[in-house]
């Protein structure tokens, strides 16, 4: 198994390396163009010029092929099967000749993989770590991460990293899967500092958000609606969530991973 | 690896006329992915032949050659340059054709027909980028042909989508779980138990909850009450844990089961759970056999908040 730090490290290893050899690759390329007009050298500088472009191109066929690798985890995460995918994750960020991208989503993957280990320590390590690297061009993963990093957080009792980590989610235009995402995580760290009031403002939208969710992030969020409901004097609301939440999950299983919930059920 | 019965064409086929809404075989031809002509790795062979060949003739080479040797290192930088760029672009491309998939998926997702129908129309109007993509707006196709109650036509874009191998085996199999279901509802009962019992065969430890869903369908389809409620309650955990809210088809077809067997209170009951989780109108334009039972039952009423 692949720890955190380890993998942090493998990663900024990995980016400086990169980093360093593109520049001698560039500066080999800029250094023989210039040689190409002059008498003498001319076929030689040429002969570089396609040797280390050939390099290039090679190294980024190599990449591109390898980046197809990157597209099971996810699927393998989510159909539980955590052993595959570690494997899988462990080639995606031991792989040198890689693009930074998908060196990034390999650690990304690993940060998913911990999340859905209740790893959170390891999650919010991950995430920090990627959340460190310019994202620019990759907003959606700079997204989804905060997302990982700021429920992480929660599940550490951190109120104030969470709340850092999910102020900035309020200025971004979201997909609609980290919409529903926000959402379950917003109603998590609600209900952790009594902000009932705040959980059923814009209750219809909330509640169509919630029943696109999977069931067990349905429930949750929908046991957490019916919480709020009744602190805030809503019996009917909150029998009629309730309810909802029972068919969808099993309740014991819920109430234990959120002792809070206990609540609602007696 | 995936073989396609398709002709690839040699380039983008831009339609005169918007064709006609939704319509499959026009759709399926307009939107088959390109493949483009890469000119510049014609252009960058070129210069790799012409600088082993001055390699080779070294000083011996005739004073053309030589010309010829210093316009391709020349030339050359600017061809990678060149090359590189294009490579961006088709990327910037691809992902504008992803981002627009992925607003589509997402109109669908909240039950937004009308403008899903509108922009995948127009997105498969024209050559896809990638047959990924491709793959991906067919099975968008044929959830909103299902929509609007076009199940030949869903079905058509299903097979198309399982004979090309468009997809891989996890996705492949909820496509043959969405044309059982489509199967179903047009009546095509032969077919339907024929492609039930081949998904049976790719789940073998029979862990689908989409697959018992549509077995229960089936059974209370086609009179099997006994057999749907068995179904149901062991497949209950299964479905719970994979189909979310949609869950609640199985709870109201489990209804009509009961109803079937003249179970009237346990039928009531599995009536109102599924409509504690889905609105009755939706219930039933899914599986119009429940319109039995909004006649007979009343179903679950959300409270003021949230109604």
């Amino acid at each position: 198994m692949i720890s955190a730090e380890r993998a942090i490290r493998t990663l900024r290893r990995d980016l400086t390396i990169s980093t360093v050899l593109r520049g001698v690759l560039f500066t080999g390329l800029f250094a023989a163009a210039t040689m190409v007009p002059m008498n003498g050298a001319g076929m030689y500088a040429v002969a570089a010029l396609l040797g280390l472009s050939m390099a290039w191109a090679m190294v980024s066929i190599q990449a591109a092929r390898r980046s197809y690798l990157t597209g099971d985890s996810p699927s393998l995460i989510a159909s539980g099967q955590f052993a595959e995918a570690e494997e899988q994750i462990e080639k995606e960020i031991r792989s040198f000749w890689q693009f930074k991208s998908v060196r990034l989503r390999g650690l990304h993957h690993l940060a998913v993989l911990r999340h859905a280990q209740r790893q959170w320590r390891e999650s919010a390590l991950l995430s920090e770590a990627l959340l460190r690297q310019r994202l620019g061009a990759m907003p959606a993963l700079a997204r989804t991460t905060r997302l990982m990093l700021a429920d992480s957080l929660l599940e550490l009792g951190d109120l104030p990293g969470a709340y850092q980590a999910l102020l900035t989610m309020y200025a971004q235009r979201l997909s609609l899967n980290e919409a529903m995402n926000l959402l379950v995580v917003q109603l998590d760290y609600e209900s952790r500092i009594g902000a009932w009031e705040s959980m059923l403002r814009n209750l219809r939208h909330k509640v169509q958000l919630v029943e696109l969710l999977p069931s067990n992030s349905s429930a949750r969020a929908q046991a957490m609606l019916a919480l709020a409901a009744i602190r805030r004097g809503m019996p009917e609301l909150a029998g009629w969530l309730r309810r909802r939440a029972e068919l969808l999950v099993d309740v014991n299983e819920l109430t234990t991973h959120r002792p809070i919930l206990k609540e609602v059920w007696t | 690896m995936p073989h396609y019965n398709l002709a690839v064409t040699e380039s983008a086929t831009v339609p005169i006329s918007p064709p006609p809404f939704l319509d499959v075989a026009t759709l399926l031809e307009a939107s088959r992915p390109v493949q483009r002509v890469r000119w510049l790795s014609y252009v960058l062979t070129t210069f790799v032949v012409i600088t082993l060949i001055g390699l080779v003739e070294g000083s011996r080479a005739s004073p053309f050659m030589k010309s010829l040797q210093t316009t391709t290192g020349i030339l050359i930088l600017p061809a990678v340059l060149l090359a590189t760029i294009q490579s961006v672009m088709n990327m910037r491309s691809y992902r504008d054709q992803q981002r627009q998939l992925d607003a589509i998926e997402e109109m669908i997702q909240l039950r937004r027909w009308e403008p899903a129908g509108l922009l995948l129309n127009r997105f498969l109007s024209g050559p896809v980028r990638s047959v990924g993509l491709w793959a991906q707006a067919l099975v968008d196709l044929a959830s909103l042909l299902g929509r609007h109650h076009r199940f030949d036509d869903a079905m058509a874009v299903q097979t198309f989508v399982i004979e090309n191998e468009l997809l891989d085996d996890q996705s492949d199999f909820f496509v043959r779980l969405a044309r059982a279901m489509a199967m179903l509802r047009e009546d095509h009962l032969v077919d339907a138990d024929r492609a039930i019992g081949d998904l049976r065969k790719r789940d073998p430890d029979r862990m689908s909850g989409g697959l018992a869903l549509v077995e229960i369908f089936r059974d209370v389809k086609t009179g099997h009450p006994d057999e749907a409620i068995k179904l149901f309650e062991k497949h209950l955990p299964a479905m719970q844990q994979q189909l979310g809210h949609r869950v609640a088809d199985a709870h109201a077809l489990v209804a009509r089961a009961h109803d079937l067997l003249g179970q009237e209170p346990e039928a009531r009951a599995a009536y109102e759970r599924a409509t504690l989780l889905a609105p009755p109108a939706e219930l039933q334009r899914r599986y119009p056999e429940l319109a039995k039972l909004a006649e007979k039952f009343a179903p679950s009423i959300a409270p003021m908040e949230v109604a």
